[in-house]
């Protein structure tokens, strides 16, 4: 990684220090122990998925859904739903490593930063599309999309969509952690960047619902979002991923 | 500015200040002579011709605003553009002199880029019979507005430490980076905003008293928007320089 800042400063010598792990066994420790913490309890998916239930029921209330609704929104509506959703997950990333202090354990190991990042975005993920999947069935029974709607390509939006929020929110949740009102501040960042995402998100996603309409240019603009800033924000890791 | 780590002496740092103040005002006052010379060029000599070449005559009055909305927005990109060089440079060499451009360069940009957004409603609200539009060129800019409103949020929400220029400059650099990517998801939609008259092409162009004043606009947004720059700029230097004798009393408490 570029700039290493706070190497610099550890004492000792390169010969006494122990290696650092290798990049994916970070990556996979990570992934893996933030994936039992989240079966063990739950907490998260469980709220999430209510969550998400709350704003399809409340939209269904406030638009009138029907059919004619779900061919002309449909996409805009489960989208809104997906990002409030993500919205809780992404504010916890970090979260669960303040009480006991593990962010600055981390920070004093020779693991990189770079993989935690990684490790981190890659939970999240994974936690956002098992949300969506599930939720995916309960917005097919509210809001009857028309028989012609493309499921197997609307989940490939799914994976590409949520890929796009999940990367640049987590870089966002560590940027935004030590900040005040930092559950609200997560949105106010992760918002005007994703708005390019989340309009050809909503646009792929309402192209298969009706069956019609140009998919592949907003597709290939969501897999630019998903490198770029997958990139970047692996880039930068070192940056944002600091305690005080 | 004087260094701060060579100490001039007293006598020196006396002339140096007045110097300064000397050069300052003349700025000032070379701002508002500009001002003032491309108001009279917008309001009495550029010709009553709109730019959009199907509009009736007696329409062309709110043509004007063109001499205040474009320089206002070609003062705050440039500003904007400022904060991500400043933000680059800030990562790449931690002086916290980088950040201070950055902040001067975010808080210019949206001010002159609000101006910007304020005046276009006001043309298009008899030009096109409403206020606002969703097209590409409108939407890409308060995007872009929200962008660097969204910035200065986390720096009055972020504790101003070591921290803030950090994450600050992180999050600089990642929207920079969203600027084209938003304008390939915005183009997609229908263009209601007048082609570009300037650099646009074989049939743009401006009549020259049209240009005469539209360039006396940009050089006196520009300078003031200079001005209003280095004034926070040095705001924000001594802003940093009190922080730091701060923590020196601090430690010498202790």
């Amino acid at each position: 990684m570029s700039a290493p800042i706070s190497t610099a400063s550890r004492p000792g010598t390169a010969a006494e220090r122990p290696p650092a792990p290798k990049f994916w066994r970070v990556w996979a420790r990570i992934v893996l122990r933030d994936i039992k913490l989240e079966l063990r309890s739950r907490e998260a998916l469980q709220a999430m998925l209510f969550y998400a239930l709350l704003i399809i029921i409340i939209f269904s209330f406030a638009f009138e859904a029907g059919a004619e609704l779900t061919s002309r929104v449909g996409g805009a509506l489960l989208w809104v739903a997906f990002l409030f959703a993500g919205l809780v997950a992404l504010d916890r990333v970090f979260l669960r490593e303040l009480p006991e202090a593990s962010l600055l354990g981390f920070q004093i190991s020779p693991a990189s930063r770079t993989a935690l990042l990684a490790g981190k975005f890659t939970a999240s993920f994974l936690l956002m599309i098992a949300v969506e999947l599930l939720l995916l069935p309960l917005f097919a029974i509210f809001f009857n999309p028309p028989p012609e709607a493309r499921w197997g390509m609307i989940i490939l939006v799914l994976l590409a969509g949520t890929w796009a929020l999940a990367a640049s929110g987590t870089y966002f949740s560590a940027l935004s952690l030590h900040t005040r009102y930092r559950a609200l501040l997560l949105p106010l960042l992760l918002l005007p960047l994703a708005i390019p995402a989340i309009v050809a998100m909503v646009q792929a996603t309402q192209h298969l619902l009706d069956g019609q309409g140009e998919v592949a240019y907003w597709l290939r603009l969501l897999v630019g979002f998903d490198i770029l800033y997958t990139t970047l924000g692996l880039a930068l890791a070192d940056v944002v991923i600091q305690t005080e | 500015m004087a260094s701060t780590t060579s100490q001039p002496s007293h006598a020196q740092a006396q002339v140096d200040s007045k110097a300064r103040q000397t050069g300052w005002t003349a700025l000032i006052i070379l701002a508002l002579l500009l001002m003032e010379w491309a108001l009279v060029e917008a309001l009495k000599i550029a010709p009553p011709i709109s730019i959009v070449a199907k509009h009736p005559h007696k329409m062309a009055i709110y043509m004007r605003i063109f001499y205040v909305h474009v320089p206002a927005f070609m003062a705050g990109f440039t500003a904007f553009f400022v904060n991500f060089l400043a933000s680059a440079a800030y990562l790449w060499k931690r002086s916290l002199k980088s950040d201070a451009l950055a902040i001067a360069g975010a808080e210019v940009g949206v001010v002159f880029t609000s101006i910007g957004l304020i005046t276009g409603p006001i043309w298009a609200k008899p030009i096109w019979g409403i206020w606002w539009t969703w097209d590409p060129r409108l939407t890409l800019t308060l995007v872009l507005w929200v962008m660097y409103v969204s910035y200065l949020m986390l720096r009055q929400l972020t504790p101003t430490n070591e921290q803030q220029p950090r994450l600050a400059a992180a999050l600089a650099i990642f929207f920079f980076f969203d600027v084209p990517i938003d304008y390939m998801a915005i183009r997609w939609w229908r263009t209601q905003h007048p082609q570009p008259v300037l650099f646009g092409g074989a049939n743009s162009g401006l009549d020259p008293r049209m240009a005469t004043a539209l360039w006396c606009g940009v050089a006196a947004f520009l300078l003031l928007a200079g001005l209003l720059f280095r004034l926070r700029y040095r705001l924000e230097c001594d802003r940093q320089r009190i922080a730091v004798l701060r923590r020196e009393a601090a430690l010498r408490e202790t």
